[in-house]
């Protein structure tokens, strides 16, 4: 035991480099004397919780601290917000919190209090699950008496459904995941996506896969990615730099870039690696059998069917292959004089001038190849060593979680040093890098930072001040999630059960093997039946209609056994499909909720909007959302309404909506509007109307 | 001078303090102090020439896609004619075989061949042409509805002074108060949607009263320009709510006969809708229209969009002609960039900024007349060169704006209408 204190004593030392000094630190001594200078974090379970400088967490059995430590333990407040699940979390939140603290300081700015526990769940249910708590998850969290509290709720929410919905979110605003494209349908792509989320691979495993990707959209979802701009290779490239390794070189598709580092050349250079990439219309292997499909099909009489039948082989015909040749060549209006109008582009990686040791470089030689260009490309951008993978997912998860990032805007990090906080922003890439591309875990830490648990930011910033962090800012829900938050305010929990899967379905349905020694005739029965299909989903256009098939299978199952299977179908009311946002259509159609609420268009990247307008606010207040959350069947309601006195009912709607119960002016003014002939119907509007729900705090 | 022009933090606290003033659903706010500007302009003796202030209202209708140039406004004979060879027009040069009835139009507008851009990306053109500026990471810059009402004041009392149609707003304030930002009509047929409240006036009065005193607490503590901006949009929209106006958005009460002239689609009902707008007394309304990234089968992508362009667009200028507001009235035609005079693999054109074309009609536009040309093939410009910035400015000239006047954002950057671009004084008769 004693070489083990010391032990730890000398590594705790041996971290010097972060240094927190805005805590309370005091000397422990354990029964043999040896001692230990930490900050009381609490006790728990006859463990006491006390964390070094560098940040690392040791839990002590209370019965081996001296006698005075032990009285203590019993009296002292303990510093901070409760005790981490593991020590090297502990640790790492603190060091972004002493980094946090140092950008502060150096600016002279305090950081924000402490946020409550009613703050706390509100935030992190938002943040990591899409949704607000329920007034039970709520008040499980707030009568939670456990000092863990905190990181035992952020762990629950990472392992949610309500997690893979959110991120899956992010993410299709991120990369403009939309169910049409290309005149195909697109539901493998978001299946293969979810699924990455779910079983939370590595970042720059994702990326690789869809820049590698091969095969039919229908057989690989991950194909999406390139197919989504398919005859588009050069937009293409420019979302691919801008999005996963913040290059801004969108002006160098056409010029050279007027501040940065990147040449028009140099664009052509890395558009190069995907000059063998075909993405438009299959032609290898596969095509050899679409030539004798197409031929099958001029034989076909009717023609309303050759014509649905040339959509059905036109989504087939969707997918990516290499050829072996890279015919990239210069544009026609080619100006600079290294090379002229119409060259081909040797491919070439662009590098960054602070980039010293190019590592990443190390190990992607020049190819004879071609077809294996995009797997050197995909090997040095999501290479560990690339300089900006691992920074852009973190800046980029970074303001996921706390609303703007520590490098604005998020597809631009040329110039890391612009940041407001480089040191930080550099930390957190080699963080991200430590932790292996693991999202899941990056967040984890994030969550368990002081900085992310103190309260929201409420004053205005003057114009053009640098955002120090002093805690998360004041957010406006996305829209997907006050489009999720509505509908547990009307189903609670149970919103998160329903899933899509509409790929299976669509793949399913619409795939057809071109296998040379297809008949004919098995080909003909094929088509057939993914004509009959693609009724299902709507033709060519149009949203694949939940609403209706909703409809249709809840009659089915309930005639089955009576009784409401939430996994198969959500509930639907007033028109209103009462679901996760990411299992409704990408994106929903104009009119709906969350398309007034700013869901992207999927048609620009990043381009959700937290923006208020009068038709939104017209929406809010006469719109189907605020009269299904008011019906007496809504959860909300059905809950306030069982509470047996007036304070008890108002108490009840208050933790529904604000996850808080109300101050006493508040419960009096809404006692006496009850009083006054209004309804509960009538309070669920007033509340759902406020500034109070719709921001983050 | 810059005293009035600079959004200071000053005067955008006036600003949300008169909004705050405004009581909920009765109150009316004239002007939004534009007169003051207005005053101030004709005061320091305002820029004149011809044209100048002669439009009263904008129609911009924006082409999203890449308008092909040489299958619409700019015709070509030769390899790169496209899939329908050129027609004749009421005036001295012909337009693209699908325009038939643009053709006949031919003596109310004027085009310029000669529009240049520098950026291939759809978002980053659609930002230039629309606000004249490049977009940056930083700072969001307003449309020319969102300039006018800074320099000219709300063109009505209660409704908005600029609407977008089929499109969202995209920050088409700018740096300019969120309040300036336009009116988004998604979808025409259904106009101003919610506009009704299901409650009844006694019951809504108690709603909102209530609202006041249960949110009180959290706009206390959270002043940020955010959760302000969203409390002016409840005023605004509770004023809107009690207004007969809003029946400028029910196109129901169009005869039948007029919506089947603009055409049945999306873009057809717009246009109609941005007339009567106009007559309404809204200044400025952008309808946008989609469909124009032809890469595959342009032949079938002008069957559709280019004829739904030339039928709404040709009854537009007919309407605003017959009801004399075409005069007062500018409407304008424009896109991201052109497309490529040659056809690529797929029967397509791919993305061409280097040479397009824009079209001009009323508030002082000549008719029947042609600024600059693109060369032969359609590839380059050959005369009269023309960017963003000075198609921006021709519009803001036309709108009687100040183009010169530089205002401070609030960031205390200096911007002007149309970036220091030159108005195309030549198409103004």
């Amino acid at each position: 035991m004693k070489t083990h204190l010391c032990l730890l004593l000398a590594s705790a030392l041996l971290v010097t480099g972060l240094q927190a000094d805005n805590e309370v630190y005091r000397t422990w001594t354990d029964t043999q004397g040896r001692k230990l200078e930490a900050t009381f974090r609490g006790i728990e379970n006859g463990n006491v919780f006390l964390q070094v400088r560098n940040g690392y967490v040791y839990r002590l059995s209370l019965d081996k601290l001296s006698a005075v430590d032990q009285e203590a333990a019993k009296t002292l407040k303990p510093e901070g917000l409760g005790i981490p699940s593991d020590p090297n979390l502990a640790q790492a939140a603190a060091q972004i919190d002493m980094l946090v603290e140092a950008g502060l300081k150096k600016a002279d700015q305090k950081p924000n209090p402490l946020a409550s526990d009613e703050q706390f769940v509100r935030r992190v249910f938002l943040d990591l699950a899409g949704r607000i708590p329920t007034r039970e998850e709520a008040l499980e969290f707030i009568n939670d008496t456990s000092l863990s509290k905190r990181a035992k709720v952020i762990d629950r929410l990472l392992d949610s459904e309500g997690y893979r919905s959110h991120l899956f979110n992010y993410f299709a605003d991120m990369l403009r995941m939309a169910d049409v494209a290309q005149k195909a349908r697109f539901y493998t792509y978001q299946d293969w996506l979810k699924g990455q989320i779910a079983e939370n691979v590595p970042w720059d495993k994702v990326v690789h896969s869809m820049m590698t990707a091969d095969g039919k959209l229908l057989e690989n979802g991950a194909t999406g990615y390139l197919l989504r701009d398919a005859g588009m290779r050069l937009d293409n490239l420019s979302l691919t730099l801008s999005t996963f390794i913040g290059a801004n070189v969108s002006c160098a598709q056409c010029h050279d870039h007027p501040f940065a580092d990147w040449t028009q050349r140099q664009f052509y250079e890395m558009a190069a690696f995907f000059g063998a990439t075909e993405t438009y219309g299959a032609k290898g292997n596969a095509g050899g059998g679409m030539q004798g499909m197409r031929k099958l099909i001029a034989s076909l009489d009717d023609r309303r069917m050759q014509q649905q039948a040339k959509n059905v082989l036109r989504v087939n015909g969707l997918a990516v292959e290499d050829s072996s040749t890279n015919d990239l060549k210069l544009p026609d209006d080619y100006k600079y004089p290294d090379a002229k109008p119409g060259d081909l582009v040797t491919p070439k990686l662009i590098t960054w001038s602070d980039d010293k040791a190019k590592k990443a470089y190390q190990g992607v030689q020049t190819t004879k190849h071609d077809e294996q260009l995009r797997e050197q490309f995909a090997k040095w951008m999501t290479s560990p060593d690339n300089p900006r993978f691992g920074m852009t997912i973190a800046n980029r998860m970074w303001k996921h979680i706390f609303g703007v990032g520590v490098k604005e805007p998020v597809s631009d990090i040329d110039d890391p040093n612009a940041s407001v906080n480089p040191a930080l922003l550099h930390h957190l890439a080699h963080e991200m890098v430590r932790f292996k591309f693991d999202l899941k875990q990056f967040l984890r830490v994030l969550c368990n930072t002081q900085t992310y648990q103190r309260e929201a930011t409420s004053h205005e910033l003057a114009d053009n001040t640098p955002y120090l962090f002093p805690g998360p800012i004041l957010r406006r829900m996305t829209a997907e999630q006050a489009w999720d938050s509505c509908a547990t305010l009307v189903v609670g929990a149970d919103v998160d059960k329903f899933k899509g899967h509409r790929g299976e379905t669509y793949a399913k349905a619409m795939n057809i093997d071109f296998s040379q020694d297809a008949s004919p005739d098995v080909v003909k029965g094929q088509i057939e039946n993914a004509i009959a299909s693609m009724r299902q989903f709507g033709g060519g256009k149009g949203d694949g209609n939940p609403k209706k098939n909703a409809r249709k299978k809840r009659m089915m199952k309930q005639n089955a056994d009576n009784e409401e299977d939430l996994t198969l179908a959500p509930p639907v009311r007033d028109g209103l499909v009462l679901a996760r946002a990411s299992e409704l259509p990408q994106p929903e159609k104009d009119q709906h909720f969350l398309r007034m609420f700013g869901q992207s268009d999927r048609q620009i990247a990043d381009s959700e909007s937290e923006e208020g307008s009068i038709p939104q606010v017209l929406m809010l207040m006469n719109g189907e959302a605020q009269r299904v959350i008011g019906q007496n069947d809504s959860l909300v309601v059905k809950t306030a309404s069982a509470q047996k006195t007036q304070e008890q009912q108002v108490d009840s709607l208050y933790l529904s909506f604000f996850s808080r119960k109300p101050k006493p002016d508040e419960s009096a003014n809404a006692i006496a509007g009850l009083n006054n002939g209004m309804t509960m119907r009538d309070l669920t509007w007033v509340l759902f109307n406020t500034r109070e729900f719709i921001f983050v705090e | 001078m810059t005293l009035h022009n600079q959004l200071d933090p000053i005067s955008r606290r006036a600003f949300c303090e008169r909004w705050a003033s405004a009581a909920l659903g009765v109150t009316v706010l004239h002007g939004l102090g534009g007169s003051a500007f207005a005053a101030e302009a004709a005061q320091s003796g305002a820029p004149s020439g011809p044209g100048f202030g002669k439009a009263k209202n904008v129609i911009f209708l924006q082409m999203i896609g890449g308008m092909t140039h040489i299958d619409t406004l700019d015709p070509k004979e030769g390899p790169t004619q496209g899939p329908k060879a050129p027609i004749k027009t009421k005036a001295d040069f012909q337009l693209g075989g699908t325009m038939e009835n643009l053709a006949k139009q031919a003596d109310k507008f004027s085009i310029i061949r000669s529009m240049t851009s520098k950026t291939g990306v759809h978002a980053a053109g659609q930002y230039v042409i629309r606000n004249g500026y490049e977009q940056r990471g930083t700072i969001r810059h307003p449309n020319i509805g969102a300039w006018a009402q800074h320099f000219l004041g709300s063109s009505h009392k209660t409704l908005p002074s600029n609407v977008c149609v089929n499109r969202q707003p995209q920050n088409g304030n700018g740096f300019f108060p969120s309040s300036f930002s336009p009116l988004p009509i998604l979808d025409p047929d259904v106009g101003l949607q919610y506009a009704k409240s299901e409650a009844s006036p006694d019951q809504m009065t108690k709603r909102l009263a209530m609202l006041e005193q249960l949110d009180a607490g959290f706009r206390d503590r959270f002043q940020t320009s955010e959760v302000k901006s969203y409390s002016q949009f409840y005023d605004k929209t509770i004023s809107i709510m009690s207004s007969t106006d809003l029946e400028a958005f029910h196109l129901d009460d169009e005869p039948e006969a007029l919506k089947e002239k603009y055409g049945k689609n999306k873009f057809g009902q717009g246009c109609l809708l941005a007339r009567r707008l106009v007559e309404k007394g809204i200044r400025y309304i952008e309808v946008a229209k989609g469909g124009w990234d032809m890469h595959n089968n342009i032949d079938d992508g002008l069957d559709e969009h280019g004829t739904e362009l030339d039928v709404a667009l040709s009854a537009l200028l007919e309407d605003l002609k017959e009801r004399g507001l075409l005069e007062s009235t500018l409407v304008v035609l424009c896109s991201e960039f052109g497309r490529g005079p040659k056809l690529n693999g797929n029967g397509g054109r791919d993305h061409h900024p280097k040479v397009f074309s824009t079209l001009l009609a009323g508030g002082g536009i000549k008719g029947g007349y042609i600024h600059g040309s693109s060369d032969k093939e359609g590839m380059a410009v050959a005369d009269k060169q023309v960017s963003p910035q000075d198609f921006l400015s021709t519009i803001g000239w036309s709108l009687g704006l100040p183009i010169d006047e530089v205002v401070m954002s609030p960031s205390n950057r200096p911007f002007t209408v149309g970036d220091k671009g030159k108005a195309v004084m030549e198409v103004f008769a």
